[in-house]
């Protein structure tokens, strides 16, 4: 089959009117923008992923780009990056057509993208890094490694970064520093278009407000920024305008400054969302879950809590706080070395996953990817995965069962499938971290630990995942979540329990949490601090 | 069977991957059809029943331990200790028979017993120690053939009584005995792979151990019994390879494994885990036997079959991938 053979750009050109709709939303300007995509359509198998989208950024602007994940986002900026070549409409640098044929082309004009997982090599050096196929060169065309260190050093000193020794290996910098080895790389190769994918999902608040200041200084410069962010405080923090797509076609673009929190995620799920945290008040029963005292040194140092049915318990921690693996413990993949586990009251020794969920514990792992999915394997394989001695109790496999059991998580969940043979890894996140719900609950557990159950997912995916949080908790599941998003935190629990150095620190009942409170705890003393925060633990037991 | 369906790919890729296996597997029967119409214009005795039944006998060792091999390798393990558990178990046979004069049943009892503990060591080994199964089982590969020569002394044992031959050089139903034996092998190892919840657990582990056991389900419990399964079977195969040629020496089965390995990955199964079949396994052996006798009749050299061999190994997996590429390609 020969390469893009529907190819139609010149029907397509003509009636596209998002392309108006673009011109109007802002000011008119002479000089034409650095990129303008103008009716761009991109098909995949079975997937329309983008509809004549047309889209543009300027110099000296950052441009937000919204939408729930499967929206399209990943294609656009993927398009503009030279991976994939869309299948009909233009795309124009300094408003001039051109066709990028691979990912260096559009790197040479001046477009450069900064991914979710970073693209560096940990080995090597911040210099080595930074100027990675393009060092400076001395005499007889050899590296000329002293003026590649000073220009890395220049490079980082001009986006205001003086902490970083340019000779250190990537591999021993924190997530915030690679990225911004990253972003002096692109500058390296006098990137006038920077895209951003995600930048702040994995960085501390430290970072995220030096990742800030150093886009805001690009945009000072006159380089415009394409940004990718599921948070829309970082929209209205930094962005110029606002592009919202869903479904693969362009809703609006618009200034900041003309809409709100409440127009974008409409405009994002193509509804309103009267409240993000659709908690329902439910009756609280037995204990379901207590842990006395669980140990598993170093990361778990005596950990006592009580998960009751109905009930939503929410663990909040800095990351390294031990909260995973408590989880972890708990579910049997590192089994504690101390301490008493009873579940419904009877104490248990649980060293296995097989074992825990034997029990009636299921466990949504932090990492859908690795842990939570089998992700070469098909929909309907991963929803029966941890269900088959249940499902198939004499051993073989029913394909007509294992499909139907697909079938109800794909209604239930409303995952966005070509069907329930779809292979998992060509889902988008949302409807990924959604097979896995699928999965643990055809388990039917009376106790569900989630881990960071909604990171990475749109909003609409995510509110639904909340919502039905919360149907679960009235039906009388015992949930113990893990996140470290302090809104669903506060907007989600009964009941919230701050984690530090592997212990319970503080506990506090629905009403009585505030953000500043579990913030608070969550860092106290987080240098050394003394083992022994003997009264708060006490606190926490005690809430019924 | 029909080749694969080029048409529009517009179904899900779950089927796309199933019509790849299926790909596969039609491409080596095709291969097989051809090589047994070349190679029968070539030789009169080469497509008769008689020579036809006769290399299934000798194909029966690498067959057997082929199947639980297939299961290994979907799970991303390997074994290469086979031919020294096969010949430790040959070497147990004839010293339990006639050094400790326990009744022959009951040495051949013992022997495929030896055959399936050193599987289960293996799989301790394995699923204990971390060690990877490459470097674990090239370990036991050494061990056990160390533990067959010593216990042998270099001394082979002979004289089985006739009733003892009736496995690896009689007929029932004018088939070779073995070969009943290697279908029933066949089917037992095509249900359990295809067909039930722990075959199931195979091809997760071999794509993502951690999701598995995240999932609950027990992994080294589904290793330590593929490795134990490698272990019997090899016993099993030791048994009739004794009975076929009426001898015991310390060095049977030398080798055994790369032909093992070789039909395994020649019938499609990854060696990257998660992907493979039974049915494709048995096309490959059968592939490699039929070639091996069809070049040696028509007077090819042992050392050129070798070459074709490898060469078809290679072809047939280049051609696979390319397959493979074709339907990823337009998705």
């Amino acid at each position: 089959m020969g390469p893009s053979a529907e190819y139609r750009a010149e029907s397509a050109a003509g009636p596209a009117s998002a392309g108006d709709v673009a011109a109007d939303g802002g000011q008119a300007v002479a000089v034409p923008p650095v990129i303008a995509l103008n009716g761009i359509g991109k098909s995949f198998p079975g997937v329309r992923a983008l509809d004549r989208v047309s889209f543009d950024v300027r110099a000296g602007e950052v441009h937000a780009l919204l939408g729930e994940n499967g929206a399209g986002k990943s294609t656009l900026i993927k398009i503009i990056s030279g991976v994939h070549r869309p299948d009909e409409g233009e795309l124009a640098v300094d408003g001039r057509t051109v066709w990028f044929d691979n990912p260096q082309e559009a790197q040479r004009a001046g477009i450069a993208t900064i991914y979710q997982e970073l693209l560096l090599f940990p080995d090597l050096s911040v210099a080595e890094n930074i100027f990675l196929g393009h060092p400076p060169r001395g005499r007889l065309k050899g590296i000329d490694w002293r003026a590649m260190r000073q220009q890395a050093r220049d490079l980082l000193g001009s986006l205001a970064i003086h902490d970083l020794d340019v000779e250190a290996t990537v591999g021993s910098l924190s997530v915030g520093n690679r990225q911004r080895v990253e972003i002096a790389k692109a500058l390296s190769q006098n990137a006038r278009v920077l895209i951003m994918d995600e930048p702040t999902a994995a960085l501390t608040e430290h970072d995220v407000e030096r990742l800030f200041s150093i886009v805001r200084m690009l945009r000072e410069r006159g380089v415009a920024i394409i940004y990718i962010s599921h948070r829309l405080e970082e929209v209205f923090l930094l962005a110029d305008r606002v592009t919202v797509l869903r479904d693969g076609g362009h809703v609006a673009t618009k200034p900041v400054s003309e809409t709100g929190h409440v127009a974008l995620i409409s405009m994002m799920v193509g509804r309103r969302i009267d409240a993000m945290f659709p908690k329902l008040p439910a009756t609280l029963g037995d204990p379901v879950l207590e842990v006395r005292n669980l140990r598993r040194p170093p990361v778990t140092n005596g950990v006592s809590l009580t998960v009751r049915a109905g009930e939503i318990v929410g663990l909040a921690g800095l990351v390294g706080s031990g909260r995973s693996e408590l989880a972890q413990a708990i579910f049997g993949i590192t089994p504690a070395e101390g301490g008493e586990i009873l579940i419904d009251g009877k104490t248990t020794a649980i060293k296995s996953p097989g074992r825990a969920k034997a029990l009636g514990i299921a466990y949504v792992p932090e990492d859908r990817g690795t842990q939570g999915l089998v992700r070469p394997m098909s929909l309907a394989q991963n929803v029966s995965m941890a269900v088959l001695n249940r499902l198939f109790r004499g051993a073989f496999i029913n394909g007509r069962t294992e499909a139907a059991l697909a079938e109800r998580s794909v209604d239930q969940f409303s995952i966005r499938t070509s069907g329930v043979d779809q292979i998992v890894s060509k889902l988008s996140g949302g409807n990924q971290q959604k097979v896995v719900l699928g999965k643990w609950l055809a388990a039917q557990p009376k106790l569900l630990i989630m881990d960071e159950p909604t990171r990475g997912i749109d909003v609409g995916a995510k509110s639904e995942i909340h919502r039905l949080m919360s149907e679960l908790a009235q039906q009388g599941l015992a949930i113990l979540m893990i996140s470290s998003e302090l809104p669903e935190v506060l907007g989600m629990s009964d009941r919230i329990l701050v984690m530090r150095e592997g212990r319970i620190v503080a506990g506090f009942a629905r009403d009585a949490a505030s953000q500043e409170a579990i913030a608070a705890a969550m860092m106290a003393g987080s240098s050394k601090g003394e083992p022994a925060d003997a009264p708060l633990p006490m606190a926490v037991g005690a809430t019924p | 069977m029909a080749e694969t369906n080029m048409g529009p790919a517009t179904r899900s890729a779950a089927t796309g991957r199933r019509r790849f296996q299926f790909g596969h597997e039609a491409l080596l029967l095709v291969l097989l059809v051809v090589s047994l119409s070349v190679l029968a214009t070539q030789s009169d005795v080469f497509l008769t029943t008689a020579n036809l039944l006769n290399q299934g006998r000798l194909m029966t060792e690498v067959a057997i331990v082929a199947l639980p091999m297939t299961m290994i390798i979907v799970t991303g393990g390997i074994d290469l200790s086979v031919g020294s558990m096969l010949g430790l178990s040959a070497i147990v046979l004839g010293y339990s028979w006639q050094n400790l004069g326990l009744p022959l049943g009951v040495a051949c009892v013992v022997a495929v017993l030896t055959g399936t503990a050193a599987g289960f060591f293996n799989g301790l080994l394995v699923t204990r120690t971390k060690v990877p199964p490459l470097i674990a089982t090239l370990a036991t590969l050494a061990l056990f053939r160390g533990l067959a020569e010593g216990i042998s002394e270099a001394r082979s044992v002979r004289g089985y009584p006739d009733w003892f031959f009736r496995l690896g050089q009689g007929e029932v139903l004018g088939v070779p005995s073995q070969l009943w034996i290697l279908l029933v092998a066949i089917v037992i190892a095509w249900i359990v792979l295809a067909r039930t919840t722990f075959g199931r657990s195979l091809y997760a582990i071999g794509h993502n151990e951690v999701a598995a056991r995240f999932s609950g389900i027990a992994v080294d419990r589904c290793k330590l019994a593929i490795y134990t399964a490698s272990g019997f079977a090899s016993g099993l195969a030791g048994l009739i390879f004794v009975s076929r040629v009426s001898t015991t020496r310390s060095d049977m089965g030398t080798g055994l494994e790369l032909d093992v390995i070789a039909a395994v990955v020649l019938g499609g199964t990854s060696i990257f885990g998660g992907v493979g079949t039974i049915v494709g396994t048995v096309l490959g052996f059968v592939l490699i036997q039929l070639l091996k006798n069809g070049l040696a009749l028509t007077g090819v050299t042992s050392d050129a079959t070798i070459v074709v061999i490898g060469t078809v190994l290679i072809g047939s997996i280049l051609l696979t991938n390319f397959i493979g590429r074709r339907h990823r390609g337009d998705g």
